[in-house]
């Protein structure tokens, strides 16, 4: 690990939380599409005179989070306010924690059985997001631009920053916990993370050690808004800094920016400004005290962790640790994995089903699970088909698309379908039946002679019969005959 | 009959009874304005219009016998600091010289709901920084019981306003005894509240863990109705406190003052502090002392020592912040530049003037890193110290009585040339706003010369009641002050 040459990677989390009002006033939270500058009020607009009051809704989701994180919640804690100028943040200085954080300590697992290990967090801390500037320059960017605009729609936006310890060694590792963090806020419902909409956003401080096994100079690299886009960044970051080092220079302490398209990252034009935010506590916020009982109440409602959920699908059900891992992505994944269990579904077959058909109707749909038409009682219903042989699994497969696609209840399209058991019959099914019973002849013989007491291997012939059936006979029929067959013999 | 001469209280029942309307009231005080405005020029903004309209909105609501409120029909002056919707508000500054806020601040809409009408925002030191409204972008306002002499700052505009009767009450803002100090100079009372007593929602923010809004008036009992309307907890204001507010006119009208215990500062004795006001300090304690109140010496050595620098450290620490979103991108003045920083400073150095450019740079010198730890953080310290001194001191007493300031109204152009002279003028009003306390100046009479001359009460958080009743006794002897330029006053 403290070899010369590895990289010590520590990431800066932002993460947007999912309140219906903005950190300090009570403008709503929903900036995407909105037409610029409506969500805004004097508060938020930093209009002279007036003053911010903390959102309780937004304390209550951090200490969740810290909670989750194991961290430590201050009970008393306070804002700095980070003074510096520039056109998106409209009082000149951004409102965020300095020396007392929301939390601190805790940690995040990432990998699995004996690869599993925590990742330290530092700290978790509030502050306020700033307002969106639109440059009119064909690259988007402020250099070259006749005008600028801004909207201030996000300014004032709930975020939490949460700074891990530099104890991440590798991209894979990066891109792991992110996804990790990512989840965890999911689970808590304080916050979508999604990072292509920028309500979770990664800085990365990349370095090299020397030598000695001391901290090379620190990179920060910034833009990355996937968690490829992360993994892609640090390798070329790791590559470019060993790079330099290798050519005997220095690696410069800088922000480098990613750029996706050409898959490298790029220094700040110019020399780096010495940003000195002279942070002091603001006046206009009291200390923040958390009451008595609230860490407590907070506690009471944190769902079960990720982490635990998906020990708990391998170990009850037997599932492996991939369709786990699947199926506790999200949360809303997993309550539907859970509810079909709970109808009665063969936990393996239900995971099966999950993730080729479930999860390729959200991908192909881009919906979330909450919107998927399948009820788990209907979907575990068409398993238990599935099983019992009532429906071909191609059949299944047809009947599940069009419970999909138009919303039907199971019998209903079974029936579309014409695959209401029971349809085959007659000469049709009778031919079936000789057929495996021609195929068959050592079970025959087994079951003539007495070697099937549990009617295991009867069992076994009607299923073969349903099966060649495609479904589409009456079980009951078909047993029947079965049992004809061989008791006439 | 005549309102001019009426306090708020009794202007406020005669308009309910309907011995006056709100309407003539409003045109008295307007007709007093443009008597006196030319000579003291302590208007920024008169608002004729809007208060004739709003007057006779409250004579409609008398007439269907709704209630009017405490304060209907009673004229009031504002300070250029507090935002009222769409109206211009300026905070003396150019950079601010045509900003129409969007909403009202909450003492607005309080005085409004009471059925105050707002006749006009007052002059004041830019951004409030100023001991003397000379720091006006504007014009200075003169005192107007001499016109050659400054009325006192921030809140000179409001001070002379109510000292000339434009209106029987004004609301200023004290961050280092910008309420206390204009009120001595004009002969008014002024009123600074314990810290987080009155919402600062809407008040531009000069120092914020140091401004307060308070009212001036000329009589404690209009004083003491003001702060009850003035005094609701706001939850747009983190700092507003929400402890329960006793009824503060009610509160008045004790007998005497038995058992009450006056504190009198041995620090301050040695400072020099001028004849008349020596004198004045000696006749209100001859009254208290009459009055059944007893005299004890307090010490307050950082106080006296620290008050001053930690002040003008932390004052200006909090200002470099407050002011930093004047620019030039969102409201107020906008410098055409060619460039972002361009525009930054443009703007900034056309529009704000010199004294507040000086207190940024101070400010932003003492926030700075490496410099932190030596300025502001002791200065941090220091105030803690000051808030202790003060608390152990009320352990004995139940108020204090020292200067309000160590001269009297001093000259136009006398002190505007010496930053530090001008700053030494506020060494016994800071260290009360340092420790969020509240203070009261009262007018003790006049000079041989014919200058107002004032001293303050302080008190501990929350002690309003005992500032206002020890005000009453001194006032049941030397009547309430008069107003200038022979306005029949009670």
């Amino acid at each position: 690990m403290k070899q010369p040459g590895s990289a010590v990677i520590g990431l800066e989390i932002h993460v947007q939380l999912a309140t219906a009002s903005k950190l300090f006033c009570a403008c709503s939270t929903d900036y995407i599409g909105a037409v610029p500058n409506t969500n805004v009020c004097p508060v938020c607009l930093g209009q002279p005179g007036s003053l911010p009051v903390i959102n309780a809704r937004v304390v209550e989701y951090a200490v969740r989070t810290a909670l989750a994180l194991g961290a430590r919640v201050g009970h008393f804690t306070r804002f700095h306010r980070k003074n510096y100028f520039y056109p998106d943040l409209p009082k000149a200085y951004q409102i965020s924690q300095y020396d007392l954080p929301l939390a601190e300590g805790g940690s995040l697992p990432i990998g699995e059985g004996k690869e599993r290990r925590a990742i330290p967090i530092t700290r978790l801390h509030l502050e306020e997001d700033a307002g969106k500037l639109v440059h009119s320059a064909a690259d988007g960017r402020l250099g070259h631009s006749e005008y600028s605009l801004v909207d201030y729609n996000r300014g004032g936006v709930p975020l939490m920053e949460i700074v891990s310890e530099p104890e991440i060694a590798t991209p894979a590792e990066a891109r792991e916990y992110v996804a990790r963090l990512r989840q965890l806020v999911r689970y808590l419902g304080v916050s979508d993370g999604d990072m292509e909409k920028g309500s979770l956003r990664v800085d990365a401080n990349v370095s090299l050690r020397r030598e000695d096994g001391s901290l090379g100079t620190k990179v920060e690299v910034k833009n990355m808004n996937s968690l490829r886009a992360l993994e892609r960044a640090l390798e070329y970051e790791i590559g470019r800094q060993a790079e330099v080092i290798a050519t005997g220079e220095q690696v410069r302490q800088e922000t480098r920016h990613w750029d996706d398209g050409n898959g490298v990252t790029c220094g700040m034009r110019g020399k780096e400004e010495a940003h000195d935010y002279r942070y002091f506590p603001d006046p206009d916020l009291p200390p923040l005290i958390l009451p008595s009982g609230f860490v407590e109440e907070q506690l009471r409602l944190m769902p079960e962790m990720p982490w635990v959920l998906k020990e708990r699908f391998c170990t009850d059900w037997g599932l492996s640790l991939e369709d786990a891992s699947v199926l506790t992505e999200w949360p809303g994944l997993a309550r539907y994995m859970e509810g079909c269990v709970r109808c009665g579904a063969n936990p393996l077959r239900a995971a099966n089903w999950i993730r080729t058909e479930t999860l390729r109707v959200l991908n192909e749909r881009k919906i979330p699970i909450e919107k998927f038409p399948v009820s788990p009682e209907d979907f575990t219903a068409l398993l238990a088909k599935v099983e019992k042989g009532d429906l071909s699994t191609t059949l299944a497969k047809k009947v599940f698309d069009l419970m999909v696609s138009e919303g039907m209840p199971l019998p209903a399209a079974i029936g579309r379908l014409g695959a209401n058991s029971g349809k085959l019959e007659g000469p049709a099914l009778i031919a079936i039946i000789e057929r495996i019973m021609e195929r068959e002849t050592g079970t025959i013989e087994e079951i003539r002679s007495g070697k099937d007491p549990k009617g295991k291997k009867r069992g076994f012939l009607c299923g073969q019969v349903m099966r060649e059936a495609r479904g589409q006979a009456d079980p009951g029929e078909v047993a029947k005959m079965i049992g004809e067959i061989l008791d006439n013999q | 009959m005549n309102s001019l001469g009426l306090s708020a209280t009794d202007l406020a029942t005669a308009v309910k009874n309907r011995e006056v309307t709100a309407a003539e009231t409003v045109a008295v005080s307007i007709g007093r304005i443009a008597e006196l405005e030319g000579k003291v020029h302590a208007l920024l903004t008169p608002l004729y219009d809007r208060a004739l309209a709003r007057a006779s909105e409250i004579d409609r609501k008398i007439g269907k016998g709704e209630d009017a409120g405490p304060l209907a029909g009673v004229p009031v002056v504002v300070k250029d600091n507090l935002c009222m919707k769409g109206i211009r508000t300026t905070c003396g500054s150019r950079i601010l010289e045509n900003w129409h806020p969007p909403y009202d601040a909450t003492v607005i809409r309080l005085l409004e709901e009471a059925g105050a009408v707002i006749i006009g925002k007052a002059n004041m030191d830019e951004f409030a920084m100023g001991s003397s409204t000379e720091n006006s972008a504007f014009f200075p306002t003169n005192n107007p019981w001499d016109l050659e002499r400054v009325p006192g700052g921030s809140s000179g505009g409001s001070a002379a306003a109510v000292a000339c009767g434009y209106a029987p009450l004004a609301l200023g803002s004290d961050t280092g005894g910008f309420i206390r100090q204009p009120a001595a100079f004009c002969g008014v009372y002024g009123l600074k509240p314990t810290y987080g007593l009155v919402s600062r929602y809407g008040l531009v923010a000069f120092a914020s863990s140091l401004d307060q809004v308070g009212p001036f008036a000329r009589s404690v009992d209009d004083l003491a109705l003001a702060l009850d309307v003035l005094s609701t907890p706001d939850p747009a204001d983190a700092t507003s406190s929400r402890r329960c507010r006793p009824g503060y006119r009610a509160c008045l009208g004790r007998e005497d003052l038995k058992g009450l215990r006056v504190g009198v500062v041995k620090e301050f004795e040695a400072y020099p502090v001028q004849t008349e006001i020596r004198e004045a300090l000696g006749r209100v304690e001859g009254i208290l002392r009459g009055a059944g109140a007893e005299f004890l010496p307090v010490s307050l050595p950082t106080t006296i020592e620290a008050g001053l620098p930690c002040y003008y450290i932390l004052a200006p620490a909090e200002a470099s912040s407050n002011l930093a979103r004047y620019d030039g991108v969102r409201w107020g003045l906008s410098v055409e530049a060619e460039h972002l920083v361009d525009l930054y400073m443009k703007t900034r150095g056309e529009g704000f003037g010199a004294e507040v450019k000086r207190r940024i740079l101070t400010g932003t010198y003492v926030l700075s890193s490496g410099y932190y730890d030596a300025y502001y953080l002791v200065a941090q310290k220091a105030r803690t110290q000051i808030s202790r001194e003060f608390t152990e001191a009320f352990r004995n007493v139940d108020l204090l009585l020292m200067p309000t300031t160590p001269t009297l109204p001093f000259r136009q152009g006398e002190n505007s040339e010496d930053p530090i002279q001008m700053y030494l003028s506020d060494v016994f009003t800071l260290p009360v706003n340092l420790a969020s306390l509240p203070a009261l100046s009262l007018n003790a009479g006049k000079s041989p010369g014919g200058l107002p001359v004032g001293v303050q009460f302080v008190g501990p958080r929350w002690g309003e009641e005992t500032l206002l009743g020890a005000a009453e006794a001194v006032e049941r002897v030397l009547g309430k002050p008069a107003a200038a330029f022979g306005g029949e006053w009670v």
